[in-house]
């Protein structure tokens, strides 16, 4: 099991007032699983996702990331599980404007250590998986939006994460680039890594293999498959 | 590792910006080079100062006139009671004074070929060469029978000798002063600048100059040699004693004459001239603090412009100490090229302003990038800090 999450309660303070953000959420993912979070504002769904990328610690409760307990880390610990364990894709991309495809990939293998000439070979490897082979010296200025994503998948591949959390991906794209985005993601899935989709879209909960609903800081239900009969809570893109 | 890649990304983000790091760049650029400016002027001048009391010794008085009185104020004109016989009074009679060399000083125009130069005269007699250690480096001193002679022969100080003749060897050339022509018999080394230039000067003989050039009988000056510094509380006794008779100055007068020891007096000027160096560059430390406020300024605004780029960094497996190496080294960066800019314009500017033939001053190159560095790094601290301890969901969602 990869994620195993036990009670994990979060509780914001606003001044003198407690806001609790999760209620005693219990999840579990296994590797190479390919999941949805879905859940309107408000339900707890970017609280569970700080969580579960390791940007924030659970008040109460227990956090299992591929098998090393994570709930109670330092900030600099929570740092190296990210760096070694978790790899992010934004809505925004958020790449490095000035630097080129190759260094906006070669980041984060600068953060975990890896000598230069490794790093451009991994990165290279990287942007040649998402298909930009022929873009790595392009800076992000110089790409289409899809593009952009796309360096920005390699740049979550590049350190081999046992986890890829990607928020809302095509929130951004039109809905042809969306899909195309989806279907990168489906073959990083396909190629042995775990993924979980943060997004809005029943349409895109549906291409993956399990849908988690959240409400009210809970889980309202999981499914192998996303219910067509589910009321229509997507909000539609910007 | 880390370094290297910050000091890449340092030197990206000020091109990406690039009026806004000059300006700041500018700020430390001014202070530092005005630092090493006033640092090296000082040098020099000690140096020359320091040359100038080494070739003087220890055992030298100089005697002047003292300032004339108009009803008990002290007016600007000196008096001209100064005679060459107290010179030789002064000689004969001390026993702790071994010689006297009087000299009178005053403006004249010399000319050779078609150049003319605008400097000063200096009657004297063939013992200035010795006392002041002072020797001829082509040619000779004019001698005993020459100022007997009243002739007209003279002794050219470096900047002289380089107005008017440039590389030429000067000796036996005819130099005309007031339409009189002497023939130069000797040239002087050059011993370099400081609150006024020696080597612009003639030397002739004092008879020469008293009797056929200037028609006056007084000195400017009377250089009295001591046996030794230790004799300076007898001398000055022996000097005021046969001044004071020889000028009938009543008992209740003040002296006419004034005595200092050159040296004590150069050290005094050293001193001075080093004291005001150290305001100035007190100074100039003020005004690096000013260049090193400008640069926390710029970082701050860096950082906040920043504040995603940031959180994605930390998203991505950066930890606290990397962004805080990043925006020091960043500000390092920035103090370092202000210091490069500066050192560079000082060391034009000292050139320009000095002439001197540049000794680069290494010890203080260096310290200026320490302090270039220092000031960056404690200018960077602050918002380095709190770039890197910013929350990083916060910094995530930051528009």
């Amino acid at each position: 099991m990869l994620i195993d999450m036990q009670h994990v309660e979060k509780v914001y303070r606003l001044g003198k007032i407690d806001v609790p953000a999760l209620c005693g959420v219990d999840l579990q993912i296994d590797a190479n699983e390919y999941v949805a979070i879905m859940g309107p504002s408000g339900s707890g769904k970017s609280t569970l996702m700080n969580i579960v990328g390791c940007l924030d610690s659970p008040t109460a409760g227990r956090y299992l990331l591929d098998g090393e307990e994570v709930s109670r880390l330092s900030d600099n610990r929570l740092s190296e599980i990210r760096s070694r364990k978790i790899g992010f894709v934004f809505q925004t991309f958020n790449l490095m404007p000035r630097a080129t495809a190759l260094r906006n990939v070669e980041l984060p293998l600068i953060y975990a250590g890896v000598p230069a000439g490794r790093r451009r070979q991994l990165a290279a490897e990287a942007l040649a998986q998402v298909g930009l082979s022929d873009r790595i010296k392009h800076k992000p200025s110089e790409l289409s939006g899809g593009q952009r994503q796309r360096v920005a998948i390699a740049r979550a591949l590049v350190t081999e994460p046992a986890l890829i959390l990607a928020d809302e991906p095509t929130g951004n794209l039109d809905s042809t680039t969306g899909q195309e985005i989806m279907e990168i993601l489906a073959a990083v899935h396909r190629a042995g890594n775990t993924v979980i989709l943060v997004t809005h879209e029943e349409q895109l909960a549906a291409q993956t293999g399990r849908t988690i609903r959240l409400r009210d800081g809970r889980i309202e239900n999981q499914d192998d498959t996303a219910p067509s009969a589910a009321p229509q809570q997507a909000v539609s893109p910007p | 590792m880390i370094l290297g890649e910050n000091i890449l990304l340092a030197l990206q983000s000020l091109r990406a910006n690039p009026l806004r790091s000059f300006l700041t760049l500018v700020g430390i650029a001014v202070g530092i080079g005005a630092v090493l400016y006033v640092v090296v002027l000082g040098q020099i001048t000690e140096k020359r100062i320091k040359q100038r009391l080494e070739s003087l010794g220890s055992n030298v008085l100089l005697i002047r006139p003292g300032y004339s009185r108009m009803r008990g104020v002290r007016t600007g004109q000196s008096v001209v009671n100064l005679k060459w016989s107290d010179a030789r009074e002064i000689a004969s009679t001390s026993e702790v004074i071994t010689e006297t060399v009087p000299t009178y000083t005053a403006p004249g125009v010399a000319e050779y070929k078609d150049q003319s130069w605008n400097t000063r005269i200096t009657g004297t007699v063939p013992s200035y060469e010795w006392v002041n250690n002072d020797h001829p480096i082509e040619g000779h001193f004019f001698t005993e029978e020459e100022t007997n002679q009243r002739a007209r022969v003279c002794v050219l100080g470096a900047t002289v000798h380089e107005k008017l003749f440039g590389n030429v060897s000067p000796i036996g050339e005819p130099l005309t002063i007031k339409s009189k022509r002497y023939t130069v018999v000797g040239l002087l080394g050059a011993k370099g600048e400081s609150w006024w230039n020696p080597d612009d000067q003639i030397f002739i003989p004092l008879t020469t100059a008293q009797e056929r050039l200037f028609g006056v009988d007084h000195l400017s000056t009377i250089l009295a040699q001591m046996r030794s510094a230790q004799d300076h509380d007898e001398a000055l006794f022996d000097i005021e004693t046969i001044l004071r008779r020889n000028h009938r100055l009543r008992a209740d007068a003040d002296n006419d004459f004034r005595v200092r020891r050159q040296d004590l007096y150069l050290a005094t000027v050293q001193e001075t001239t080093k004291e005001i160096a150290n305001f100035v560059i007190l100074i100039a430390l003020v005004s690096l603090m000013v260049g090193g406020i400008g640069i926390a300024n710029v970082m701050l605004v860096s950082v906040t412009e920043r504040i995603r780029e940031i959180g994605v960094r930390r998203a991505i497996g950066a930890k606290k100490i990397h962004v805080l190496l990043q925006f020091l080294i960043e500000a390092m960066v920035l103090g370092l090229l202000g210091g490069l800019l500066g050192v560079a314009a000082g060391l034009v500017f000292i050139r320009v302003m000095t002439g001197e033939v540049l000794i680069l001053p290494w010890d203080w190159i260096g310290y200026s990038f320490v302090i270039c560095a220092g000031i960056g790094v404690a200018a960077g601290l602050y918002p380095a800090l709190r770039a890197a301890n910013r929350n990083v969901i916060e910094a995530l969602r930051y528009e």
